[in-house]
């Protein structure tokens, strides 16, 4: 089974790794040991309690917490800094923080050479971090039209159907 | 596999049958010639796959247009008798699922009986509710006998150029209706004992404006299916007839499974979600007739699921309604967009096949876009709308990627592709028609380990190569003034999207030219970005000038401009050409024909941005800067990042550590105090609302997804908490006289 030392998939996650080597992982067949090996690695930065079960997004992972108590609930989504945004069966989004472009002189700050969008048509929403500022996601979207909620994973069925192992709790 | 039918139709329905009741294709339970001899039945996948690129190399050879030759617009495959795709070649691939929804219409349509499938015989095809994308793709099949039995098909799709519709070219923005985009050739037997028929040629040498591409295309089709069909005969004596039937079912059956086994190997199960948006914009264009609304937004809200087996389902509810514009796309262009992501995305190895896309399943609702109840809506610019959705999709399996942890695989996705197509007199002298298929390199989104790639990259054709500007030149009276880099066009990030390009053209030679562009988004961004990236721009403005006296400036030696320039609101032909006559067009250039000495400019898209751009690499954004992708002024404003001043001893440019780190520690200040809580937002939003504040075309557009789906009813007015009855008051829809949508 093909395998990678955690010091490349370091590199390879932080954008590090020369590109003809990531070139080769890419072309490459898959390494079967990813998954557990990428929670070890964002696990050892985290200087925070809990177990991360899963990553969603940059900055952002599910985490088993510690403590008592039925174990779905206990499930969050937190940022890198320690933010909790909630259960991950609810769109962390709605415990952002929001920046929303909607004027012409507030997209153009963002495209000061290009054309950017028609604020009466669209308009920018900046999902931002309320405890580092990191900016999380950016929605294009029109006026009125919902928040998306990016991803709800299947955690039961892919830690026991897919992993072969029992979900932390 | 049970006894063998009699007729065609009953072995089609026969193997649906069995994948529904078995779950396996042809209700093939073991791979048995695969574990009997696995080089043996290895060797005859091989094969097959080549000589489908064979085919399709010798076609493009005997081709006249530049689309196919230079930019590779082409592809071959193999079918089985019930037209699933067995082995492909390389080059344009949406289309292999596609000529199999046209095989399988014959099929269920009778033509066993009448006209009758004989050997020898060539069927054409270019409609879209048969089975193609658009009107230009134009897909030829032959059938393939073997001792009397109907053993399988080969088939092959080229691209034209021209389709001799209201405007030239074939992505006929104008068509409001099927009756405007051209000739149309549904699933018709054009050929006999191996040649063209002559009263199909006369056909198209009277109905199209350059007859040479479409013919000498038939050509190279029918070339590259006869080559096919004698090379599997080969084959066949060599491995024999039970073989050769058993192993091509294996082969789509062992696709399935790979597609499946590969899901649940990168992705995670659940739902992933995401929208994408496209603006068109036409009111007071000339041409237009008023059958609906001519600006109209669409969005696009798509949910992915993937199930526990590995089955991934894409679904559609919540867009909106078909409509009086050529944007409208069929379930087979649909199904093509799905297939071309995957085999590019997904399904890359081995045995690529129809086997992939049994593997998934799309979810089209009846009357909105995707799936038109009308057939006589048109589909000329059916990849305006279909190319960002698939971008979108691939952000959707991007997601499950990055939770997988193979970031590598982790991209912003394919953009929307701008086209220009011209016509009228050419630069000989005759009347000429074509569009220019440059726009085969965009930009492409980032990826989640690197930027994007610049000017190299489209998800509809695989090999992505703009072509020689010689070779264009050969075939329009435009002259290069400049190909350049479009700095900024990629959408800022810690990776930043891939950058456009921008043409310049002198019309050249010619005293009447039409220049008609499509598929680019007005007003909105139609390419998002991802994990904290910003969409990148929209291409929607063209600049021409009229009467630009290049020749006269050239003289004097007075700069020409080369490219647009940095200033969105001034572009450099504006400021150089001062003396002409400038024309700024937003959204679809239609507009008056050119002539000799004009200049006009167009320019294609670039990708969305991947994550948060205060995390960028301040020396990647020198670099950027130093080779011209991006702007200082860009850098500054989006991504905090500072360079240290200009040398005049060196080109080198260098970021400055220290005032980045100052200015990014300002920029994020900034962020905590204008950014508040969303649930604070969410409550403001909903008395503007409530007040139908929003402009009439978004009114429009929610209405729409409202009407069509009560899905997206329930969440749109849970979201917002608006009352259950919520739908917007006047929505703009008073210049809709005829039929509407889903009615």
């Amino acid at each position: 089974m093909k395998t990678y030392p955690a010091e490349t998939l370091r590199d390879l996650f932080a954008g590090k790794l020369p590109w003809n080597a990531a070139k080769e992982i890419m072309s490459s067949y898959k390494d079967g040991d990813r998954f557990f090996k990428q929670l070890e690695i964002l696990q050892e930065r985290a200087d925070w309690g809990g177990k991360i079960l899963l990553p969603v997004g940059e900055h952002l992972c599910i985490v088993q917490k510690d403590g008592a108590g039925d174990a779905d609930s206990r499930r969050v989504v937190r940022c890198d800094c320690g933010f909790e945004f909630g259960n991950y069966r609810q769109n962390w989004k709605l415990a952002a923080n929001v920046r929303v472009r909607n004027t012409a002189a507030s997209v153009a700050e963002v495209y000061p050479t290009s054309c950017g969008c028609d604020p009466e048509w669209m308009e920018l929403r900046e999902f931002v971090c309320p405890g580092c500022a990191a900016l999380l996601e950016v929605e294009a979207a029109p006026p009125g039209w919902p928040v998306v909620f990016d991803f709800l994973p299947d955690l039961e069925g892919f830690y026991r159907g897919w992993l072969g192992v029992p979900l932390p709790d | 596999m049970t006894d063998a039918p009699v007729t065609l139709r009953e072995k089609l329905r026969g193997n649906d049958r069995l994948l529904a009741e078995t779950g396996h294709y042809a209700g093939i339970r073991d791979l048995r010639l695969r574990e009997k001899d696995a080089l043996k039945y290895e060797t005859l996948h091989t094969k097959l796959r080549a000589l489908c690129v064979a085919g399709r190399e010798m076609a493009r050879r005997i081709s006249a247009s530049p689309g196919v030759r230079e930019v590779g617009e082409s592809v071959v495959a193999l079918y089985t008798p019930e037209g699933d795709a067995v082995a492909l070649s390389n080059g344009i691939m949406v289309h292999v699922h596609t000529a199999s929804r046209f095989i399988k219409w014959m099929i269920e349509n009778g033509y066993e009986d009448d006209p009758g499938i004989n050997p020898g015989d060539i069927f054409a095809n270019n409609d879209a509710f048969i089975g193609t994308v658009q009107a230009p793709d134009v897909i030829d099949v032959v059938p393939i006998f073997y001792e009397g039995e109907l053993i399988g098909w080969a088939g092959a799709v080229c691209h034209e150029l021209e389709c001799g519709g209201i405007t030239p070219g074939g992505d006929v923005a104008l068509a409001q209706e099927r009756y405007g985009e051209g000739l149309f050739v549904c699933a018709e037997k054009v050929g006999l004992n191996d040649a063209l028929r002559r009263d199909y040629l006369i056909r198209c040498e009277r109905n199209l404006r350059m007859p040479i591409y479409w013919i000498l295309d038939e050509k190279a089709k029918v070339a590259a299916c006869q080559d096919v069909r004698e090379s599997v005969l080969a084959l066949i004596e060599e491995t024999g007839a039970e073989y050769y039937r058993r192993a091509i079912r294996e082969f789509i059956e062992e696709g399935r499974r790979a597609q499946l086994a590969r899901m649940r190997q990168l992705t995670v199960p659940g739902r992933y979600r995401g929208n994408t948006f496209y603006g068109h914009v036409t009111r007071g264009k000339p041409g237009l007739q008023p059958l609906g609304p001519p600006d109209l937004l669409y969005g696009m809200p798509m949910e992915l699921t993937v199930k526990g087996d590995g089955k991934m389902l894409l679904d559609f509810e919540g867009t909106q309604g078909w409509g009086w514009h050529s944007m409208n796309c069929t379930p087979a262009g649909m199904d093509g967009g799905m297939f071309v992501t995957l085999t590019q995305h997904m399904n890359y190895e081995g045995l690529v096949n129809d086997g992939a896309w049994l593997a998934t399943e799309l979810i089209l609702p009846r009357g909105t876009w995707t799936n038109p109840d009308n057939e006589k809506c048109a589909t000329a610019t059916s990849w305006a709308l279909l190319l960002p959705a698939y971008g979108c999709f691939q952000r959707l399996l991007s997601r499950a990627f990055f939770a997988r942890g193979f970031r590598e695989e982790v991209f912003v996705g394919q953009v929307n592709s701008p086209m220009i197509e011209m016509g009228g007199e050419s630069q000989y002298g005759g009347r000429f028609g074509m569009a220019h298929f440059e726009c085969a390199a965009a930009g492409s989104g980032a990826m989640a380990i690197r930027d994007g790639l610049d000017t190299a990259y489209v998800g509809w054709n695989p090999e992505s190569d703009m072509g020689n500007m010689e070779i264009w030149e050969q075939s329009m009276p435009m002259l290069y003034l400049g190909r350049a880099i479009t700095p900024d066009s990629g959408g800022g990030g810690k990776y930043r999207g891939g950058c456009g390009f921008t043409s310049t053209w002198l019309v050249h030679n010619t005293r009447e030219l039409t220049l008609i562009t499509s598929e680019h988004s007005a007003r909105v961004f139609d390419n998002a970005g991802m994990c904290g990236g910003y969409p990148a721009p929209t291409v929607q403005w063209h600049t021409a000038v009229r009467g630009a006296d290049i020749g006269g400036r050239a003289k004097k030696g007075l700069p020409l401009p080369h490219s647009l320039g940095t200033d969105p609101l001034r572009t450099l032909p504006e400021t150089l050409l001062a003396g002409g006559t400038v024309e700024k067009c937003e959204g679809p250039f239609i507009t008056a024909p050119f002539k000799d000495g004009d200049v006009f400019c167009h320019s294609y898209n670039g990708g969305g941005g991947y994550g948060d751009p205060l995390e960028r690499e301040p020396q990647a954004a020198a670099k950027d800067v130093e080779n011209g992708y991006a702007t200082e002024e860009f850098c500054r404003a989006v991504c905090g990042i500072v360079l240290k001043k200009e040398s005049r001893a060196r080109a080198a440019r260098e970021a400055d550590e220290k005032k980045t780190k100052e200015l990014r520690g300002e920029m994020r200040e900034v962020r905590r105090k204008k950014a508040r809580p969303v649930k604070e937002w969410v409550r403001e939003e909903r008395e503007r609302l409530l007040r139908g504040d929003v402009a009439p075309e978004v009114r429009r557009m929610i209405n729409e997804s409202i009407r069509f789906s009560a899905k997206f009813a329930d969440e749109f007015r849970g979201f917002w908490n608006l009352p259950d009855d919520f739908v917007f008051a006047g929505d703009g829809d008073d210049n809709n006289s005829g039929e509407r949508p889903g009615q």
